[in-house]
């Protein structure tokens, strides 16, 4: 027998990122990092009005001045575009209209930024203002002074859905319980600001595009389109991406802005955003309203639920038709509901365009939801935790709007949060002003559907294997920070037998690595995690096949493993990967081999007026209980605890997968306590990192991870999403513990000391109002 | 955003510092840590031509502790260095607590004690961008006309943010201000004048050079509560600062309160002085720090709701005076 080397997989090995290294030592590239010979700098000119007519513009006195080398506005770039096709509702620059405060109507390459931003202080604009409008509420009331001409009441889009039958459905309620519920904007903040460098060669006519982007393929066919180019010449490449959170999962202004300067300058052109304009770039988490009415027996079985939701879009479509109907669709796959009904408004109003954030859609839906099924279940007097066990799904099984479910690993997140949290021994038990609370949530491991419909596979993965047995992956996936690169490697070195050092990655160079549609509905480690596998399986096949002809055994007496490959059932074969490399290379004298990933017919939904968001090939779950002491007499929230249960399928890389979790927790917890874009007519007053408070270290509680493994059937080595699908529970199971602790229900985000105090007031006067009634109701 | 261009001086001595103030008039401005002036540059709040940089006048830099004088504090004083002074925390613990509180670690690294005194005054409709406020149409205290949290008001409602000016007025402190003309010295709680936009009695050319605590406060027992959203890096929403001194049977001798960040000032709060001669009481406290909010009137300068920061200056009030005398020598 031939030398073996036991090593233990990387599948489910705690290993850093590829990219730590350089990431912790500065020597890691982001966009803004990036410089090139005779580089312009790019200032944009945003509008000062809500809504209104552009008269007339006059870029003359910002041209003469010295220093300024190109000025472009909407006139010059008139092609609509937008991340949907059936929201192509923005131009580079407004042509004809302002739509927000923020809108970008020119821009400016100049030597300096100095001199770019003193080049915008000299553009005239003579606008005609507006009436504009702000709440969604009324917005939807509106007849004319219309925000796009061609949405009547300034609604994006409606949906009606209707599964089983609700009427009947609360006809065997027991108990109908109806609440509305407000989720303020909030925002990415990531903690890069979006940048991006544009080179234009005008010999051959090609773009070279830098860009802090989620989605390089789709910026590519859009800087195409706007700029009307061959695709063909234009080129994307994403360097490191300092967060993304869905900030930069739709094309962003920004990056066409640049490309266009640079053409017009000739010379390379970078433009990064001041935070300001990261928050009217904006594409954050619309606020939503969530009207819900849900029925259950006396046994705490659901019957029906019925949602009319309206979402507050801002000037444009964005992601917003996919965030509507996930705010639906996503009412199931989480529990057993037999009879559902869905209305859903995607509203316009003048305010920056709001789009994907983490957990895209399902959030606030699931807020609702699982608040009003934890006050259900205090109605009835039932644990919240059992009225959910009471619920659950069954699978495999296809859900009323033909979502299909085959791994479920979310009975047994319950089970692992009820044991670690000590719940039985808390919840109701702890002293006043502290208190426990459980709540569960879902998300998609991509969206089986392709934004662009195409029959082609969504991720592809070119691997090569050089001579000296280097393995290299050419992925068209994008890393951004959560891990993409890495687990690539992970499951390449595995099916290959190698150790991590002997394989490299080349990412998110649209010129050099096939397509991946990108880092969006959490859909990376599945999608391009199986593309990756299936090229390292048709590279192995071709080298076992070369070394099992050269050397006349059969290819089933063949295994790589520790680097090498090795014969088996009496085979005393042994051989380096290099040696196979060279036999497989051939003639050809190159190694290449391929792999894509296309999501089953079978997991890609219904055939309904939006069926096509909400299906994915596999489902996370979470749940979490999240304790809490509150001081009744300042409201203040202190989070003590969270513990956490995650079905991530099958962790690849457990540090990894803890860090997205703990991650996705910490997003909800800022969302419920004290996150929101703060609006005044259209004007964010809190546009930076000082007024928007995500949470500080100081109001990190200590969040305990449990990986629950439910080894998906069609995951990469059972793997699932486990960057999203945890935020939206922590809201609701935070929410619940401040009813725990001091017994009020609050339906309005954030939860802050005011709403609390303003509830204490409220219940202690109902209370001398009616005395006697229970004090928790 | 870029900064507007200027050119920087570094003068090493105070009478330097004093020569190019003087040289230079109203296009100069005064920057040590420039964690408050720095972002203010950027949004084109002001625009100097010269910056006098004193982080070079190291007389300046300095923590003295006399037996007569009581405690002297150089401007230069990093807010750090006042958070950890031993001196500082076993004589005059109310400072010590604001001195933590402010900012961040980093910022209190850069930050200065002559800063944190001098901090500018702070609004929503102030503090943001030159395209911001232009989209606006400005406020009273910046190119504008109308105060946007108070329609009509003639005076500006920039709140004063600092944190251990509070303090300092508790401890009856006085600041020493240099100029051409020679030196004066001041109480503290009349460096300030309660309007957002004048905010200081402070003359154009006069640096503070240091801050001077009497022996007298040395020993009082004090805290400092503070109301943000984040338990870092927020400015105050609300502060309030008690420090005592009771005798040893448990009758308060002396007691000072200060708010900060609910007025455009710093201010004392006059109904302290019904604790004097007193033995501890919650009752008494309560009607104390209900009459505190007298003293309060923020408005929407900043998150939070006015009601919900009166609110809470009563409710520190209370919880400041009962931990530092609830547990004195009577009990």
């Amino acid at each position: 027998m031939g030398e073996t080397t036991t090593q233990s997989s990387p599948i489910g090995a705690r290993v850093p990122m590829v990219d730590a290294v350089d990431k912790v030592t500065g020597a890691g590239k982001y966009a803004d990092d990036l410089t090139l010979p005779g580089m312009l700098v790019g200032k944009i000119l945003h509008s000062p009005h809500a809504h209104a007519r552009i008269r007339s513009m006059d870029t003359s006195a910002a041209e003469r001045l010295p220093g300024v080398r190109a000025v472009v506005t909407g006139a010059e770039t008139p092609v609509k575009y937008g991340i949907l096709p059936v929201g192509h509702d923005e131009t580079i620059f407004c042509v004809d209209k302002v739509r927000y405060i923020g809108d970008n109507v020119a821009a400016v390459a100049a030597e300096s930024e100095a001199i770019a931003e003193h080049a915008l202080r000299l553009i005239r604009v003579d606008y005609e203002v507006l009436p504009a409008y702000f709440d969604p509420e009324q917005s939807m009331q509106a007849e004319t002074n219309l925000i796009h001409d061609d949405r009547p009441h300034n609604i994006e889009r409606e949906y009606h859905h209707h599964f089983g039958n609700v009427e009947e459905g609360f006809a065997q309620a027991d108990y109908i319980r109806q609440d509305r519920f407000d989720c303020p904007e909030v925002t990415h903040a990531a903690l890069e600001p979006h940048s991006t460098l544009a080179r234009y060669d005008a010999e051959d006519g090609t773009l070279t595009v830098w860009s802090s982007t989620q989605v390089p393929y789709y910026l590519k066919k859009t800087l195409a389109a706007t700029l009307q180019m061959p695709e063909e010449k234009v080129r994307v490449i994403k360097p490191l991406v300092g967060g993304g959170f869905g900030g930069k999962s739709e094309v962003i202004p920004l990056e066409l802005a640049a490309a266009v300067l640079a053409r017009k300058a000739g010379a390379p052109v970078k433009i990064t955003y001041t935070r300001e304009e990261v928050f009217l770039a904006n594409r954050g988490r619309p606020r939503q309203i969530v009207e819900l009415k849900t029925g259950v027996t006396r046994q705490g079985k659901l019957t029906a639920v019925e949602a009319r939701i309206i979402q507050d879009g801002g000037a444009y479509c964005g992601y917003g038709v996919v965030t509507i109907l996930y705010s639906g669709q996503l009412l199931n796959a989480m529990y057993d509901i037999p009879n559902v009904k869905f209305d859903g408004y995607r509203v316009l109003t003048n305010k920056p365009a709001c789009g994907a954030m983490r957990g895209h859609g399902t959030v606030n839906t699931r807020f609702a939801f699982e608040q009003q099924l934890n006050r259900i279940a205090s109605v009835l007097g039932l644990d919240p935790v059992e009225i959910r066990r009471r619920n659950l799904l069954h699978p495999p099984c296809v859900t009323l709007n033909n979502l299909r479910v085959l791994s479920y690993g979310y009975p047994e997140c319950i089970d692992r949060v009820v044991e670690r949290s000590g719940w039985k021994e808390k919840y109701g038990k702890l002293p006043y002003g502290k208190g426990i609370g459980f709540a569960g949530s879902h998300y998609v491991s991509g969206a089986a559907n392709p934004i662009i419909r195409s029959a082609m596979p969504q991720s592809t993965v070119n691997l090569s294997v050089d001579r000296q047995g280097g393995v290299t992956i050419f992925t068209g996936a994008s890393e951004i920070g959560q891990g993409s690169d890495t687990v690539q490697v992970q499951v390449v070195a595995a099916e290959l037998g190698l150790p991590l050092e002997q394989v490299r990655i080349v990412a998110a160079d649209t010129a050099r690595t096939p397509v991946d549609l990108g880092s969006y509905s959490s859909r990376v480690t599945f999608m391009a995690g199986n593309a990756a596998i299936a090229a390292a399986r048709d590279a192995k096949r071709r080298m076992l096949q070369a070394v099992a002809r050269a050397y006349g055994v059969a290819e089933e007496d063949l295994l790589m493993e520790g680097g090498r490959v090795l014969g088996r059932n009496g085979c005393p074969l042994s051989l380096t990967l290099a040696e196979a490399a060279r036999l497989a290379a051939g003639p050809a004298g190159v190694l290449t081999a391929r792999g894509s990933y296309n999501t089953p017919e079978e997991s890609r939904g219904g055939t309904f007026k939006g069926a096509g968001v909400g299906p994915s090939p596999a489902y996370s779950y979470s749940a979490q209980a999240v304790e809490v002491t509150v001081d009744p007499e300042t409201g203040r929230v202190t989070v003590d605890r969270i513990v956490v249960a995650h079905d991530c399928g099958k962790a690849i890389n457990p540090m990894n997968v803890e860090g997205q979790v703990i991650g996705s927790v910490w997003m909800g917890l800022g969302q419920a306590l004290q996150e929101v874009v703060d609006y005044e007519n259209g004007r964010i007053k809190n546009a930076g990192l000082l007024e928007y408070r995500t949470a500080s270290t100081l109001e990190s509680p200590p969040v305990e991870t449990i990986l629950v493994e439910s080894n998906d059937p069609e995951g990469p080595f059972g793997a699932k999403e486990a960057g999203e699908g945890s935020l939206a529970a922590t809201i609701p199971a935070l929410t619940h513990a401040i009813y725990d602790a001091v017994g009020v229900w609050i339906d309005t985000l954030p939860v802050t000391p005011e709403r609390i105090l303003r509830a204490l007031q409220e219940k202690q006067q109902a209370e001398w109002k009616s005395p006697g009634t229970g004090a928790r109701m | 955003m870029s900064l507007p261009s200027f050119e920087v001086v570094r003068p090493r001595t105070l009478e330097g510092a004093l020569e190019e103030l003087e040289r230079h008039g109203p296009d100069a401005q005064m920057i040590a840590g420039g964690t408050d002036l720095v972002p203010s540059l950027k949004q084109g709040l002001f625009s100097p031509r010269v910056l006098v940089d004193l982080k070079g006048v190291r007389e300046l830099d300095f923590i003295r502790f006399d037996r007569e004088a009581g405690l002297e504090l150089g401007a230069l004083t990093t807010i750090t260095r006042l958070a950890q002074s031993p001196v500082v925390a076993e004589y005059f613990p109310v400072l010590q607590a604001a001195a933590k509180t402010v900012a961040s670690p980093l910022l209190r690294n850069m930050g200065t004690l002559g800063g944190n005194l001098c901090l500018d005054t702070r609004c929503l409709y102030y503090n943001q961008s030159a395209f911001w406020r232009e989209s606006l149409g400005y406020c009273l205290k910046k190119e504008g006309t109308v105060c946007h949290v108070a329609p009509g008001s003639s005076v500006c409602w920039a709140v004063f943010s600092g944190d251990t000016a509070p303090a300092l007025m508790t401890l009856a402190a006085t600041v020493r201000l240099a100029s051409p003309r020679g030196e004066r010295e001041i109480p503290l709680r009349e460096l300030y004048v309660n309007d957002g936009w004048v905010r200081l009695t402070k003359r154009h050319d006069e640096i503070l050079t240091a801050v001077r605590i009497p022996l007298s406060s040395a020993g009082w027992k004090g805290t400092y509560k503070k109301l943000r959203i984040r338990n870092s890096i927020d400015y105050p929403l609300a502060g309030v600062a008690v420090a005592m001194r009771w005798a040893s049977d448990g009758v308060c001798q002396d007691v000072r309160i200060a708010l900060t960040a609910v007025n455009p000032a710093p201010r004392l709060v006059e109904a302290a002085a019904r604790l004097k001669g007193k033995r501890y009481d919650p009752s008494l406290v309560d009607e104390v720090a209900h009459e505190a909010i007298r003293t309060a009137k923020p408005l929407r300068t900043s998150a939070s709701t006015m009601e919900y920061r009166r609110h809470m200056v009563r409710v520190f009030v209370r919880r400041a005076l009962n931990e530092v005398w609830a547990n004195g020598p009577h009990c």
